[in-house]
């Protein structure tokens, strides 16, 4: 896993002074900053940091969020931590405009599917994010819909890279 | 020859019009704006005014003249707002220029701003943030939610100027009690520049496809409607789009103005027309944004 803290990288590509994520150079500039440690050998999973990010505008969000995404969301599992009500209206835009969906924990620590997705796959996520883990039979008795309609639900939300498979099931994606 | 150009007395986005008319007419005089008689000017008056300004200096004209306020309150008023400091710069100031430093007074969230380049655009919500978030919740009575999208809005709006005006512009914003129209209080955010327009800046992407309806209207239909922005990048053109939302959320108003055009997202406390076509024409683009207090 490896973790990038907006913040520290908005300070070191743009500016030491600022604290907010507005305009979309300085989108470029973080999401550069995210994608050349992306190379590093840390796993699959990046956990993208907005704790200490106070605004974010929609031009941001899409540089960072969107085009990570869009680019490198197909080989890697992405995360979005620290999430506030600003954040997820600058971001739930971005994801819809494009077709894409990532998971995100807002403050509380509460996981939520962000962007573009189908309702079954939305309700499965939420029966395996409250789970912790969950094999397709528990996901389908929970959603009241048959195995196979869980596994599909259960299988796209794999495709798209939003829950792990691990031992005993599937499984939110790990950040900790 | 020199053409007088009256300043409205109350100068804000209705008698805006009368300004844009009295500015078009024909180059090579010198322009003198007189606001000796302006009694009140809203934001958007005062950020119109300094791209008229402007416009006539970026295409070589002579510096303007600008008659000040004969008020004392009314000329305090507006150098307290910032809009002297700029005025100077641009025009010949005549009249008293009043020796008050601009400050963000109770009712001034943010003094008139100029926005040149992303840095300001990141000074502007750095600033604005907290004084926002006090007023929207505290004085106008939304709720939290309302402050997290105002930044955002504002953001776009001046970084339109950054990413599409191709020079300079000025925003301003400012908290009032808009009794006669409303009956409440309002914030509002005035951005304006005097750069290419949506025309111009759409017209080798988008002209083709509106054919024989391509103009200043159609252009803003585009950016405003259809979220179309001349950048090829799908993820472009949502800024607008986010401003509609926001104020869409929060029963506010959004008013964008452009060469002869104006397109409006009408609330229904207001009685503005969706679409003023064939307006007068006036460099640039001028936003108008307006937040209102929560209704009783």
């Amino acid at each position: 896993m490896i973790r990038f803290d907006l913040r520290a990288i908005l300070q070191c590509t743009v500016s030491s002074v600022y604290g907010d994520l507005v305009t979309r150079r300085t989108g470029q500039a973080v999401r550069t900053g995210v994608e050349e440690r992306l190379t590093e050998p840390t796993g699959d999973v990046a956990v993208i940091d907005f704790t200490a990010v106070r605004c974010m505008d929609f031009s941001c969000a899409d540089e960072i969020v969107g085009k990570l995404l869009l680019q490198h969301g197909r080989g890697r599992y992405f995360m979005l931590v620290g999430l506030d009500e600003g954040h997820m209206q600058a971001i739930q835009p971005v994801l819809e405009r494009h077709g894409l969906a990532v998971v995100g924990q807002d403050r509380a620590g509460s996981l939520r599917l962000l962007g573009t997705i189908p309702d079954p796959a939305r309700r499965a996520f939420g029966v395996v994010a409250t789970a912790g883990t969950a094999a397709p039979s528990e996901v389908a008795a929970r959603m009241t819909v048959t195995e196979d309609v869980a596994q599909a639900a259960l299988d796209d939300l794999l495709d798209r890279r939003l829950i792990q498979q691990g031992d005993g099931g599937y499984q939110p994606i790990r950040c900790a | 020859m020199t053409r007088v150009i009256e300043v409205p007395s109350q100068f804000d986005d209705r008698t805006f019009e009368q300004f844009a008319r009295a500015f078009d007419g024909p180059d090579g005089e010198r322009l003198l704006f007189d606001a000796h008689g302006t009694q009140w000017a809203s934001p958007f008056g005062l950020v119109g005014l300094l791209a008229a300004g402007q416009a006539v200096r970026e295409r070589g004209a002579e510096r303007p003249l600008l008659t000040l306020p004969g008020k004392r309150d009314v000329v305090h008023y507006w150098a307290r707002t910032g809009f002297v400091e700029h005025a100077d710069q641009i025009f010949e100031l005549h009249g008293t220029v009043p020796r008050v430093q601009s400050r963000g007074d109770t009712d001034v969230l943010l003094v008139v701003t100029p926005i040149r380049g992303e840095n300001d655009v990141h000074d502007v919500v750095d600033h604005i943030q907290d004084r926002a978030a006090a007023m929207l919740t505290g004085e106008l009575g939304l709720e939290a939610q309302a402050t997290l999208g105002f930044a955002m809005a504002l953001s776009e709006a001046c970084q339109n100027i950054v990413e599409h005006a191709g020079t300079g512009g000025w925003v301003a914003v400012q908290s009032y009690n808009w009794r006669r129209k409303l009956g409440r209080r309002v914030v509002v955010i005035a951005v304006a520049d005097a750069g290419v327009g949506f025309r111009q800046t759409l017209e080798a992407t988008q002209s083709k496809r509106f054919g024989d309806r391509w103009g200043d209207a159609a252009a803003l239909e585009a950016a405003l409607i259809q979220g179309i922005s001349r950048f090829r990048d799908p993820g472009r053109g949502q800024g607008l789009a986010g401003i509609r939302r926001y104020l869409d959320r929060w029963s506010g108003k959004l008013s964008v103005r452009s060469g002869t055009a104006r397109m409006s997202m009408v609330p229904p406390w207001d009685d503005d027309v969706p679409l003023a076509d064939q307006l007068s024409p006036f460099p640039g683009t001028q936003v108008l944004m307006i937040v209102p207090a929560q209704a009783e």
